[in-house]
């Protein structure tokens, strides 16, 4: 019984824009870490999307309609080599004082928190608004 | 009668395709059982008892707002934290029983009118 018309697909997105979001705030929260469990600074992860085919339906005319919802294709590492700051007292300081800094950019990682919860926030609208859809049509009854 | 019939035959035709048709007790003897052999066999669905759809139906709506409640209890217990998840199972299993009350009035409002029929 699926009384309300595409909350799967939905729910699919909810989840990943929340992966998203987790994503971003472990980049943000690793802005300053200068030494990772492999002993290198903190490198920025990506989230990548893809479609993920959730049933086919099958109609009476023949004409199949597929239903595709998204979900988390990989969680990947930005190579691109972050800030190397002049700093002999830290602790992580090479020989020459100089320090890896993370290749975080806060004002990036901004950007993609305010997409991130735009978009769950576009998606649950959906879900709002199919859950209002099943609410009318049961006042055809009254 | 053929209106009670077909509200009969209607729900039947999804209700079919559900899971957990599990028995309720006290359903049985609080309903009265209407029979809808003709109805049903004109729409090509098999003949059933008034009395047993609502029960799969009651059934279905109890096997959501179940499922609604593991998955809020898995939130609440942090097993999981899918928020949203728990939201939406809770509004299906709203819009389920919705759905179950608006039949029932239905058909308590069609046997009422009946039984005005003879004033």
């Amino acid at each position: 019984m699926n009384l309300i018309s595409g909350i799967d697909v939905t729910a699919g997105a909810l989840n990943a824009q929340k992966t998203r979001l987790d994503i971003v705030a472990q980049n943000i929260a690793n802005t300053q870490t200068t030494r990772g469990p492999d002993g290198q600074a903190y490198q920025r992860r990506v989230v990548s999307f893809e479609t993920e085919l959730l049933r086919h339906q099958q109609q009476a005319s023949g004409a199949g309609q597929s239903l595709q919802s998204v979900k988390v294709a990989q969680i990947s590492t930005d190579k691109t080599p972050g800030q190397r700051v002049f700093d002999p007292q830290h602790p992580d300081a090479g020989p020459d004082g100089m320090v890896q800094m993370p290749n975080v950019n806060l004002a990036f990682e901004m950007v993609d928190l305010i997409t991130a919860s735009r978009a769950y926030e576009a998606n649950l609208s959906v879900v709002k608004n199919a859950r209002q859809m099943a609410a009318k049509t049961l006042e055809i009854g009254k | 009668m053929s209106l009670i019939g077909s509200i009969g035959s209607l729900p039947s035709a999804h209700l079919q395709r559900l899971p957990g048709a599990g028995g309720i007790g006290g359903t049985d003897t609080q309903l009265p059982t209407i029979r809808t052999d003709g109805v049903g066999g004109a729409s090509g669905v098999a003949p059933a008892d008034f009395g047993s759809v609502l029960e799969k139906m009651v059934s279905a709506v109890d096997t959501k707002q179940k499922e609604a409640a593991d998955v809020t209890r898995k939130v609440l217990l942090g097993d999981s934290d899918n928020l949203h998840q728990s939201v939406i199972a809770m509004q299906e299993a709203g819009v389920a029983f919705q759905l179950m009350v608006e039949t029932r009035n239905k058909v308590v409002e069609s046997y009422q009118e009946l039984m005005r029929m003879p004033a």
